[in-house]
This record gives C-alpha cells, structure tokens and sequence, in this order.
C-alpha cells in the first residue's frame, strides 16, 4: 500500500510528549493538563483554555534512578514515567490529573510533587478516588470527585471555565475526534483492509497526545485518504489477531507482532480504542458532568472493576470484539508487574481458550518491548500455530 | 436476661448430614497414598535418621549436664530460678520442631506448663464440641494437620518471656486459639464434602479474610466467618511453608510470581480445592490493596454457587466527601447480607457491640501509653498478633475478650508500678516496626529481643483507627464502621497517600522514641516498593538507623529465615558495633522448623 501522507508527522508526534502540536497550542496559550487513566474523562481536560495530553515515556532508555524510588518489582510504565519526569520531559505541563486507581501509578503522581519535578507557581497535582463498581451512589461518587477534585482545581488555579456548557463544548470535539477514529477502526474489519494495526495505533495515539483542535484537521485529511486508498492484491498478514489487557502506548510493539505476521485488528487495551473513542451521546436533561462520567464507568473494560457483572462484560467485550473483526485469536497481554491485569490475565485467558474456544496467548512483557526477542519468538509461534488451525478447519488447505 | 453465650451454643449443636458414602472414598485414597509413601519409603535412610536423633539427643543431653556441671553455684542458683540464657540450642538442623521446651526458671516453667495444660485442655473441649467432622477434616485437608502444631506456635512466640510478661503473652494468645479453634470446628460442620450441616450454612456469611468482621456486629443471628483465614492466612504463621503448595499451584496456573503472597495464595488454595464448600453467601472486597481486590474473581469461578457481595471502599480515604460512598456501600453489604439469610439487622446489638469494641480501643491505648514510657511492658509476637485479631476479626463481638483485656491491663500496670523488664536483661534498644511482617516468621520479633535486645515496641499494623465508634446515631455510625473498614490493618498505612506510611513513619517514631526502624519490605508488596527510594532518603537525612528486612510474605523460598536474620546480624555488628545478647542465637538452621 502507498504510504500515508502524514504518517510520518504522526510517528514524529509520538517521539516526545511535548511534542510540535502540543508546543503551539502552548504558544496559543492553553494550559496543558497532563493524565495516565482512562477514568479521568478527557473532556474534561478540554475545556475551552486548556488541552489534554496522555502521559507516555517514548524512546525510554535507562529507568534506573526511578527504580531507585519505586524499586525493581513495580509497573515500568510508572518507572518510566517517573523517570521521564525527572528528566524534565513533563515541565511543560500546567498541571497532573491523577486518579487513585492502581497504586504503582498513584506513586507516579506522588513522586511529582515528591521530588518537586515541575515547580511552576500554579502547577496541580490532584489526586482524585475512582469507585470499583458501578451502582447510583459510586456514580455520584465519581461525580463528585470529578467536581471537586478535578474541575474545582482548574478553576481555582487558573481561572478555568468549567460550567456546563465549557464541557458540552469540550464534548462536541471530542466527539468528532471519536467519529474520526470510529470510522478508520471498522476500516479493520475487512479481509484485505486499507489500513495496518500499526497506522491505526499510531492514529490513536495521536489523538490522545496532540491538542484536539490542532490534530482534527490531520486526522479528517487521513479519513479521506483512507477511503480511497488501495489495498495490496492480497492480504500481507498471515492471522488476524485481538489484543486485550493493559497499557499499551509504544506502536512499535504492534509493529513488532505485525512483522511476524499477525495483524492487530482489535485494541482492547487501555490507551487503545476500544474502550476510549466512543462517542459521548449528551441529553440536556442532566447535566454534562454526570453523563460523562456514567459513560466512561459504563464502557470502562479495567481490571480494576471487581463486580461479577463488570468480570462477565471484560470476557464478553473480548469474545464480542474479536468476533466483529474476525479475529483468529486473542492476544491477553499485561504490563510486568501490573497486579491487577496479572490476575485477570491468568484467569481470562484460561476461560477464553478452555471454554469460549479461542486461541489464546498470555504474555507479560516490559515497558520497553520494542527489542524482546523472547516476544518477538512467542508471536511468531501464535501465528503458525493459527495458521495450522486455519489449515486443519479448512482440512488441509491453507 | 440471662448471661448470653458466645458463640451462641446452637451452631455447635446444629445437625450435621455426612456422606459417609463419600467419607470411605476419601479414607480409600488416603489409604492408597499412604500405602504408596510406606512402600516407597527408605526405610533404612529412615532408620538412619531416627538413629541420628537418638545420639543427637544423648549429645545434647551430655552438653548440658557439662555445661551445668561447669557452673559456680550462683549460676546453677540463677538458671535454676530465672531459666536459660542460650536459646540457640534449642534448635537443631532438619528438625520440625525445637528439640525440648525452654526452662524459664521454676516459677516461671510452672507457669507456663499451666497455660500448656491450659491450652490443651481448651483445644480439646472446643473440638470435643463436635469432634467426627473437627477430626475428619485432618483427611481432607493438609492445612489441618499443620494446626497440630499450635501449641509449638505458642512456645515460639514466647520464647525468653518471663514473669508478667509471660502471664500476658499466655492470655492473649489464649483467646487467638480458643476462636481458631471454634471456627475450624465450624469449618468442619459446614464444609459440603465433610460435616454438611445445612442448618449451620444458612447462619454463614463468610466474608474474605482482609476484610474486618464487625459489619456481623449487627447480625447476632447469623455467624461470620473470615473464610480464608483458617486454611490460608493464620496456618502460614503457625507453619512456614503451608502456603507453598497454593503458590505453586496458582503459578503453575499462570498468575505471575511477583503478585503478593495472601492473594496468589488464596486463588492456589481453591485452585488445589483447599477451602471448604460452605456458607449462604460471601463479602469479597478491595481490601487492602490491588491484589487482593483481583482475587474474588476466582472465589466466583470456584464456587458459582455462592451470591457474592464486593465490599469496596474509596482509597483516598482522608478526603470527608468521600465517607457518603463508603457508608453507602455498608448499607448496600447490609441489604445483601439480609436478602441472603432472611436475617434482620439488629441496632441494639451492633450498638452493644460497639461500646465493648471502644473499650477495647481504651484498653489499648494504655497499652500504647505504658510501652512509650521508659518501662515498655507489653512486647512480643503475642501482643501483635492480639492486637491484629482484636482489631480485624473479633471486633469487640466476643464478650470473653473484653476479660482478656481487663487482666492484662491489671498486670501490666502492675509490672509498671514494680518497673519491671519485658525481656530480663535483654531492654538495649527501643524498636519500631514498619509495613508488614513475614507470615513465616511471626516471631521475628521475639528473636530481635532474645538475640540482639531490639525490644519492639509498636507495629505499625497495630496503629490503626481508634477514634470510639458512635454507638447512638445510625447514620453516623455506619459512616464510622466505614471509616473503620477504610483504616483496615495494612490499608490504613498503605493507601490513601504516600504521607500515610511515610510522614507517619517519622511522627510515629518520634512518639516511641524509637532508636532502630525495622523495615520490612515484603518483595510483592507494590504499595510500599513504589516508595523504598524515599524512605531510604528521608530515614538517612533524618539519622534513624533503618534496617531493611526483605521477605515475601508466605514463601519462605525467596527468602529465607536465616536470611532475615542475617539482615539484622550484619546491621548490628557493622553499623552498630554492637555485640549480640544471645549469641547462640546469631547463627542456626531453622529451614524445615515450624
């Protein structure tokens, strides 16, 4: 297939986290609110004077004074983001929005104010309690920490404008950049699809680190291009596979399973699409604030979630999700370290081969994936293992 | 009204249904795998080593005769009244259990055997209260026979105790055993597979065992039981290496080894089909920590069965709006616990309970104050231990602790009216524990005084909520319970903010007047890994002498007894200069030890 015309602004986009669309906005003079969890809405980071950026540590090296505060045995996407922080990577942000989800991140934000690593004079780090569950009162409850925790802090500290009408208008962006990258996801589901798991991971990724308004206009220009894009005579993957669990922000690790021959047409992991880029359907009959939240806690797919029916819906999006993109297996991976993808990991990926009939792998792997040659040995062992099962279902013909 | 017994006589009493169908299956291929052990026992290698024992006990035996006969009299007057100095040589390489009880002296060794007698004669009367099933769950479960070795347990954590400090060790450890041992007879009468008592199953709300039991303060009717904490939790402190078989089994399953030990060991228990099948229905929760919040997904996968009600409470605990969501989700616990059993939830008697728990918390606090004086009287493994299950599991809800907590009040401020010593000879150092200790070396702090005279005077998992909890208004009180549960052993320190377990540390040790900071640091525990760096750095600049004890929890395998001993061997030698109380103690084998 011929190169897309802005790919390679894109990959450029995710070499640094202040990156050339984040430096204009700056410029422009919004405030850049940095964030690692799916539970702080990003709408509500985009406020009419202010963009969201996604935290990630591209190009991360050395981890080893980070493993000096957090020691070996934690989460190396909180190392490295700890790291990067001391490096100077994250001053130019106006302020942190944590969440007290998983506590190895939590660490992140507290070694933010720790170790002092941005010092500007309004600078924030809020650290705001995320329910397990979804039930009325853990929604008011998220509601409220939102308000108080969040938004209250924008406000105070910079004069923010965070009424509802701020956020419905924060909300109408956004979902445009959903639509944009709805549109280009189903483009997977074809048998010869117009586009790669890595183009779209890096398109995703994008719009999760650059300023909405600044990487719309990319991003609709890359929707246009894709339609009328040619496919290769034949498809170049040899299996098609759904990849489901943790954080996954380095595209080079889709390159890398997408080089041994599988396709990645599911993102089912956290900072993928799937949840992260529906569209937010907003009534006026209540305000913004609670429609957001109930949304994100509804389409949530987190470990963290413990009630049975949020158990049930992780299995059944995975089975679901696979199904629509005609998957032929399913990839559960986890960060090392991650205790709660850890034990869903060990469980799920049990349940998904031995009672829903998928062909599963379960991987943990490092931050820094890029360069595993044991990852790069296990995916290519998947693939021929599901082209033989391809070969046996068609009784012998591949 | 007449006196209200508890537990309430009645679930002894309730009606068991055994398979003995099933029964004589279990005893057949018990049969066979004992028969397969005998057969492919080497019996001459066994002959050996009994042999072995023999001549090691007629060496030590001669040992000590010399050892005595070498003494002048006032030394043989001084062990005759105040007992023996060397307690490394109770230990002897590859053996389970010591090789002979401690002599504490006359006085003191008739103490003890007492409370030995005691014990046992209390062991036996609770498990005489329904003995067939109590005693045919040692055939089905490995976990069962380890308790065989409680009293052992209790030697251990006494050892080198004398005079009042004894006599309270003895007390409180009492109560601990006589609930274990009422609990595993209810274990015994419920689990489908042995006693099957469908009566006593729908009294059941098991509850995990990270979870506190006071919410069963409203429900006298009903029976909770912290469901893992017989076959998993307290086992693993009474033998080091019950929980190796649940770690292997779950991480041959797939769970990745860095996990913490009391979740990864619970999902291997039902992944061996360790715990009973029992109860009318479970509260799962998130506590303390990650982990342990992703194990009930395995308790469902493992008993369908069995409703579950996910008791979860906000993290960032400190922040008032959030105790509406918390107090919610008790209501929510309640509702669930009452549409299960048909039982109703009883004001008067969550109330009753809670003013005994508040004295309890009163009693407590003495303790705190007298331990911060000059004349600390209340140390050692058996004051943990206490504290733990007062606070966690019994909750004020068994009226027959509060009596525990009256006598040792009375002895202890006795013995600091007389300025007694806790460890004879032994007060060099005043200590403090920080993040949680090994399961397989519950006694560690018993060591540290004996070997080196490092007297602990406080855990951090005792310094936990001790506002009194309301006992008049309803809504208040369930926003109490709420913060209660939030402030759970471990939870309290370890989430909520890095301040909790660090800028706590500093306040806590200025308050002791601590001099050595043991500092545990339990390798799968993400909570505190994550703020190693700055401890290291706050403890340095501030001058404390911090000794890093690294364990995992359960598995004495990564590392080992002797090694944390080591730890503090070479800290008090190199850093300290300091020469140890006991010596013998420096250096033994306790590997396979209980």
């Amino acid at each position: 297939m011929r190169d897309l015309k802005h790919m390679i602004f894109f990959e450029n986009l995710l070499d640094n986290a202040d990156n050339e669309l984040v430096e204009q906005a700056k410029a422009e003079g919004k405030l850049a609110i940095g964030y690692t969890c799916f539970h702080i809405p990003e709408v509500l980071l985009n406020v009419p004077g202010c963009f969201s950026v996604r935290l990630r540590a591209p190009r991360t090296g050395s981890i080893d004074i980070a493993t000096y505060y957090m020691s070996n045995y934690t989460c190396e996407f909180a190392r490295a983001l700890v790291e990067r922080g001391i490096e100077g990577g994250f001053n130019f942000l106006d302020g942190l929005a944590g969440v007290d989800a998983c506590s190895m991140m939590n660490r992140f934000y507290e070694h933010f104010e720790l170790l002092k690593m941005n010092e500007k004079p309004n600078f924030f780090v809020t650290h705001t309690d995320m329910p397990y569950k979804v039930e009325d009162y853990s929604i008011r409850h998220y509601v409220k920490q939102m308000r108080v925790r969040l938004l209250d802090v924008m406000e105070k500290n910079y004069g923010v404008d965070t009424s509802d009408e701020a956020i419905r208008q924060a909300v109408a962006e956004h979902n445009d950049v959903c639509r944009i990258i709805s549109e280009i996801g189903q483009m997977r589901k074809a048998d010869n699809p117009v586009i790669t798991g890595y183009e779209f991971h890096v398109l995703n990724l994008v719009s999760y680190t650059c300023p909405k308004h600044l990487i719309l206009p990319y991003l609709r220009e890359t929707l246009e291009e894709l339609k009328t894009r040619k496919p290769d005579p034949k498809p170049w993957y040899r299996a098609r596979v759904a990849v489901v669990g943790s954080e996954i922000d380095d595209p080079s690790l889709t390159k890398m399973l997408e080089d041994c021959g599988a396709m990645v047409v599911v993102d089912r992991y956290c900072y993928g699409s799937t949840p992260g880029r529906e569209v937010i359907e907003l009534s006026d009959d209540e305000p913004a604030l609670e429609q957001i939240c109930r949304h994100y806690m509804m389409v949530s797919e987190c470990a963290r979630y413990i009630a049975d029916e949020k158990v049930q819906q992780r299995r059944d999006t995975a089975d679901r999700l696979a199904r629509e993109y005609n998957a032929d297996g399913i990839i559960y991976e986890q960060m090392k370290f991650c205790d709660f993808w850890g034990f869903e990991r060990a469980l799920v990926s049990h349940i998904m081969s031995t009672e829903v009939g998928w062909p599963v792998l379960s991987i943990d792997r490092p931050y820094n994936a890029r360069s595993s040659g044991q990852l790069r040995t296990r995916f290519q062992a998947f693939v021929e293992s599901l082209e033989i099962k391809r070969i046996q279902k068609n009784g012998g013909n591949n | 009204m007449g006196k209200i017994k508890y537990p309430n006589p009645a679930f002894f009493r309730a009606r068991t249904n055994i398979d003995w169908k099933a029964q004589g299956q279990n005893v057949k291929e018990i049969g066979a795998i004992v028969g397969q052990m005998i057969k492919e026992t080497d019996w001459k290698a066994f002959g050996n080593r009994q042999l072995g024992n023999v001549k090691a006990n007629a060496r030590r035996l001669r040992e000590e005769f010399e050892a005595v006969k070498a003494m002048t009299a006032e030394e043989r007057k001084d062990l005759l009244l105040n007992g023996e100095k060397h307690l490394g040589k109770l230990y002897r390489t590859g053996a389970m259990a010591t090789v002979r009880r401690e002599w504490r002296g006359v006085r003191d060794t008739g103490v003890d055997f007492a409370e030995w007698l005691k014990m046992w004669g209390m062991l036996l009367g609770t498990f005489s209260k329904d003995l067939v099933p109590a005693l045919n769950a040692t055939l089905w479960y490995r976990w069962m026979i380890s308790y065989m070795c409680c009293v052992g347990f209790m030697d251990k954590n006494t050892m080198g105790q004398r005079g009042t400090a004894l006599k309270m060790s003895h007390l409180m450890i009492y109560d601990i055993f006589r609930y274990v041992a009422e609990n595993l007879v209810f274990l015994a009468k419920c689990d489908k597979k042995n006693g099957n008592s469908e009566a006593l199953n729908k009294k059941v709300v098991l509850f995990d065992e990270m979870t506190m039991g006071q919410i069963m303060a409203g429900f006298p009717d009903l029976l909770g039981i912290p469901y893992q904490l017989m076959p998993v939790f307290l086992v693993s402190e009474i033998d080091q290496l019950t929980c190796v078989p649940y770690i292997d089994a779950v991480e041959s399953f797939g769970l990745p080894a860095d996990t913490c030990p009391v979740p990864s060991s619970e999902c291997g228990a039902l992944v061996i089909d360790a715990l009973p099948h029992m109860g009318s229905c479970f509260i799962s929760s998130s506590m303390p920590c990650d982990g342990s919040t992703m194990a009930s997904s395995y308790m469902s996968r493992r008993f369908p069965d069995l409703p579950v009600f996910h008791l979860t409470f906000p993290v960032r605990y400190e922040y008032e709006e959030t105790v509406e969501d918390a107090a919610e989700d008790i209501k929510a616990c309640i509702k669930f616990v009452e549409e299960q059993t048909g039982a109703k939830w009883n004001w008067d008697a969550y109330f009753t309970t809670m003013k005994r728990f508040n004295e309890e918390t009163s009693y407590e606090l003495e303790k705190w104050e007298v331990n911060k004086t000059n004349y600390p009287q209340i140390i050692g493994p058996c004051y943990e231990l206490f504290r733990k299950w007062n606070y966690e599991m019994d909750g004020g809800a068994d009226p027959r602790t509060i009596k525990t907590f009256q006598k040792v009040n009375k002895l202890m401020l006795q013995a600091y009216e007389r300025r007694e010593e806790a460890w004879p000879g032994k007060m060099k150092y005043r200590g403090i524990v920080w993040s949680c200790p090994a399961h397989y070396y519950a006694n560690f702090s018993n060591w540290l005084a004996n070997c080196w005279g490092i007297d602990i005077l406080v855990e951090m998992e005792s310094l936990n909520f001790t506002k009194p909890m309301e006992t008049e208004d309803k809504e208040k009180a369930l926003q109490d319970l709420a913060r209660l549960y939030e402030r759970m052993v471990m939870r309290r320190h370890t989430n909520g903010g890095y301040h909790n377990v660090v800028d706590e540390l500093w306040r806590q040790v200025e308050a002791w007047r601590a001099e050595i900071i043991i500092m545990y640091q339990n390798v799968a525990c993400k909570n505190m890994a994550t703020l190693q760096g700055i401890l290291d750095e706050q403890a340095r600049d501030k001058g404390y002498h911090m000794i890093w004890i690294e364990h995992d929890l359960m598995d004495p395998r990564t590392v080992s007894r002797k090694t944390m001993r080591d730890k503090v061997n070479e800290y008090m030698r190199t850093v300290m200069k300091a020469e140890p109380v006991d010596p013998s103690l420096c250096d033994f084998d306790d590997e396979s030890c209980m």
